[in-house]
């Protein structure tokens, strides 16, 4: 725990609420949630559908204004800001990966991967040998003039991720990114994905039902009604080789002993009730 | 976002619905072309009726009327004389003045006769006749050269049947260019006797066929100080017919001019000029006076026109916000993405603003070029048709027009993609992210 605090803070929650009113009734999508994320983690958030892991993601991404309480994100108290300098927080800061893609479906995977750019005001030279670089990084150097629609959905995915990373944000917002992709691909996407941003000391924040998937991350934050239950250190490396195996069994992990014997730091091993929880999970 | 790029990206989403597209631009051509014929039209009759009253004479002149014979007694401060004439001089916008000194002369060739006004203008008066042969009287000469207009032979009679032009619709066997032809002045009234008969020489003819009417067209014009010498030698001391006399019947011993015409520097000065004119007492008359009313008439045309037009435009420009709206609510989610990977407010709604003008520059273009081939038609087939026979173009679209109607195109469209971009601008960046 010494070690974790002295972390550079990217991310800080406190006493977070949202309340959507549906006429009579009230929804506590976020129900009193703090926590703090750290500059280069990777961090998953899991729960339940409906739980409200969309709700605190799009309100860490300034799209959505809390009901009460406070975010700050690198020393900037965002739910205080208004649209115009959100939108700019966004710009400067943020990357966002969406589950259903949302390429542009007119332009090609370059034109798309430097789309942020264009929004920075980056001369479009520079802009398109951006977008390319970041393309060769997630793999598609076949495909740069390729359309969405003449791309399989993993493709896809990677221009999507190309794009996030294109603009070198501190933060990046991930919801469900692999939601839409087979479990072999979706392997490779979460890979990728961990190895860049470990790679650039980013931050990201994803969002999963999938409890699988959520143990590539560096700490799992479990919601359930709109309340974090559990936090979980994940601090070891995963047998991803291993998992991915057992993942393309279609099965779920049911020994988490088998991986927790191989952190470095047992102390901090997951409980298993985490796992076993997951087993009333949900489908990949 | 750099202006090209939003461009870029405004025309690439026009390109994607590209019959959409067609369809408006389309109305925005009918709108455009429709305003621009119809004003066309106003400026082409508004012009033609300028061009009009210009054939009768200058608009930029004021004709003065000496007030003598209008009064009970003769009264000298009516006169129309050298002081007179270097008052009007000094009223502002006055260019020049020029008197005139009218007589009634019998002219006589062969065996045809007829009657003129032998009219002596200033030079600056007689430079402005165009002549269709000849020259100018020379102004050092001795004896009055004669400029003679083009209508003066056809009102030539033979004396011995009486008849003339106008009885038998055969045009008089006069030549006075090319033959000698004597005048004879009118008589005094005191003395008694027949006047000498005079042969003065012809340096001029006015432009124009006997059919062609101009201002000049029935009098023979002279130099105004050659016409006083020879009226002092045919006269001498007697009262010349046309000139005051005093109460004891005597005449002065200057000149009273008929009329005198007054330039101003400016059409549009003419009025204020006419008026400080007759606020001294004179009559006067301008073409630019009865233009002026005219040009009411003409004014009210043309905003009844381009109200017709305008009409046209208007729809245009709801079907542009109609087509704005419509690809908003398709591209919703899209809108939705740019905004959550950064894309700014402004340069949304200037992404929509752009692409609705770029319609609008796109229908003002074509609809322009439309215009120009309608106008072409219309001054073919309609335009002397329309306006009784007077020659020239119905249809005409100056310069000014043309970059109006582009611009005003334009302005239009993003007028109406103003309200459909505010509306993109307001949308809600989580529709981009909710999975349906
Ligand atoms: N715009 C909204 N209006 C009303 N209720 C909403 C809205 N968005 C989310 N909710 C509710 O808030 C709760 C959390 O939703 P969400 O964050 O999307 O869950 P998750 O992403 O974990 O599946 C759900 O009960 C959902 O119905
Ligand atoms: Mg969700």
């Amino acid at each position: 725990m010494e070690e974790t605090k002295a972390r550079e803070t990217m991310i800080q929650v406190k006493d977070l609420y949202k309340i959507y009113k549906m006429g009579e009734t009230k929804v506590h999508a976020l129900d009193g949630v703090d926590f703090e994320i750290y500059r280069g983690e990777f961090c998953a958030i899991t729960g339940p559908s409906g739980s409200g892991k969309s709700t605190l993601l799009n309100m860490l991404a300034g799209l959505e204004h809390p009901t009460k309480g406070e975010i700050i994100i690198a020393g900037k108290h965002i739910e205080k800001l208004n649209e115009k300098q959100l939108v700019t927080f966004r710009r400067e800061r943020v990357g966002f990966i969406f589950q259903s893609y949302n390429l542009i479906a007119t332009m090609n995977a370059v034109e798309n991967v430097a789309l942020p750019l264009s929004f920075r005001g980056i001369p479009k030279v520079e802009r398109l040998k951006r977008a390319k670089q970041y393309l060769k990084l997630v793999g598609l150097e076949k495909f740069m003039k390729h359309l969405p629609n003449q791309m399989s959905g993993g493709q896809q995915q990677r221009v999507g991720i190309a794009r996030a990373l294109a603009v070198n944000p501190q933060i990046i917002f991930a919801d469900e990114p692999t939601g839409n992709l087979d479990s072999k691909t979706t392997m490779e996407v979460l890979k990728l994905m961990q190895k860049i941003v470990k790679e650039r000391n980013q931050t990201l924040v994803m969002v999963t039902h999938d409890n699988n998937l959520a143990t590539y991350a560096d700490r799992i934050f479990k919601i359930i009604d709109g309340k974090i239950v559990h936090i979980e250190e994940n601090h070891k490396e995963v047998d991803l080789m291993a998992l991915e195996q057992i993942y393309e069994a279609g099965g779920v992990i049911e020994n988490q002993t088998a991986t927790s014997d191989e952190t470095v730091d047992p102390e901090e091993i997951s409980e298993p009730e985490i796992m076993t929880e997951a087993e009333g999970g949900e489908e990949v | 976002m750099r202006f090209f790029d939003l461009l870029t990206m405004s025309v690439n989403n026009l390109r994607r619905r590209k019959l959409r597209t067609a369809l408006t631009v389309l109305g925005v051509i009918i709108g455009t072309a429709s305003i621009v014929v119809m004003v066309s039209l106003g400026i082409g009759l508004k012009e033609m009726t300028v061009e009009q009253y210009a054939s009768y004479g200058s608009l930029n002149r004021i004709e003065v009327m000496s007030n003598y014979g209008w009064g009970s007694d003769s009264d000298e401060e009516g006169f129309l004389v050298d002081e007179t004439m270097e008052l009007f001089a000094q009223i502002p916008h006055v260019e020049s003045v020029s008197p005139t000194l009218q007589t009634y002369v019998t002219l006589k060739q062969g065996a045809y006769t007829s009657g003129t006004s032998l009219i002596g203008v200033s030079r600056a008066t007689l430079e402005e006749i165009e002549l269709g042969q000849g020259t100018l009287p020379n102004p050092n000469s001795n004896t009055m050269e004669l400029v003679v207009g083009n209508m003066v032979a056809r009102n030539f009679y033979n004396s011995k049947t009486g008849r003339g032009y106008w009885d038998t619709g055969e045009m008089p066997d006069v030549d006075l260019y090319n033959d000698s032809f004597f005048m004879t002045f009118q008589n005094t009234g005191m003395s008694d006797g027949k006047q000498k008969k005079y042969v003065f020489p012809v340096s001029g003819m006015v432009a124009g066929s006997a059919e062609e009417y101009n201002e000049h067209s029935y009098g023979i014009y002279v130099d105004i100080d050659q016409l006083k010498d020879q009226l002092k030698r045919v006269y001498k001391k007697n009262p010349i017919p046309g000139q005051p006399t005093n109460k004891k019947g005597k005449p002065y011993n200057y000149f009273v001019y008929d009329y005198a015409y007054v330039y101003v520097d400016d059409m549009d000065n003419v009025l204020e000029v006419q008026n400080a004119i007759t606020e001294m007492g004179y009559q006067a008359y301008s073409n630019m006076q009865w233009l002026e009313q005219a040009q009411e008439q003409t004014d009210m045309i043309q905003a009844v026109l381009g109200g017709i037009g305008a009409v046209s435009m208007f729809v245009a420009a709801i079907s542009i916000a109609n087509t704005m709206m419509m690809s908003i609510y398709e591209r919703t989610k899209e809108i939705g993405v740019l905004k959550v990977l950064g894309c700014s407010l402004g340069s949304i709604r200037n992404m929509f603003l752009i692409e609705a003008g770029f319609i609008g520059f796109m229908g003002g273009t074509a609809g322009l070029a439309l215009s120009y081939g309608i106008s072409k038609i219309v001054n073919q087939f309609l335009g002397s048709a329309l306006m009784g026979g007077q020659s020239g173009d119905i249809s005409r679209i100056p310069p000014w027009l043309s970059g109006m109607a582009i611009v005003f195109a334009i302005v239009i469209g993003m007028l109406a993609g103003l309200f459909p971009a505010i509306r993109a601008m307001k949308l809600s960046p989580l529709a981009a992210i909710r999975n349906e």
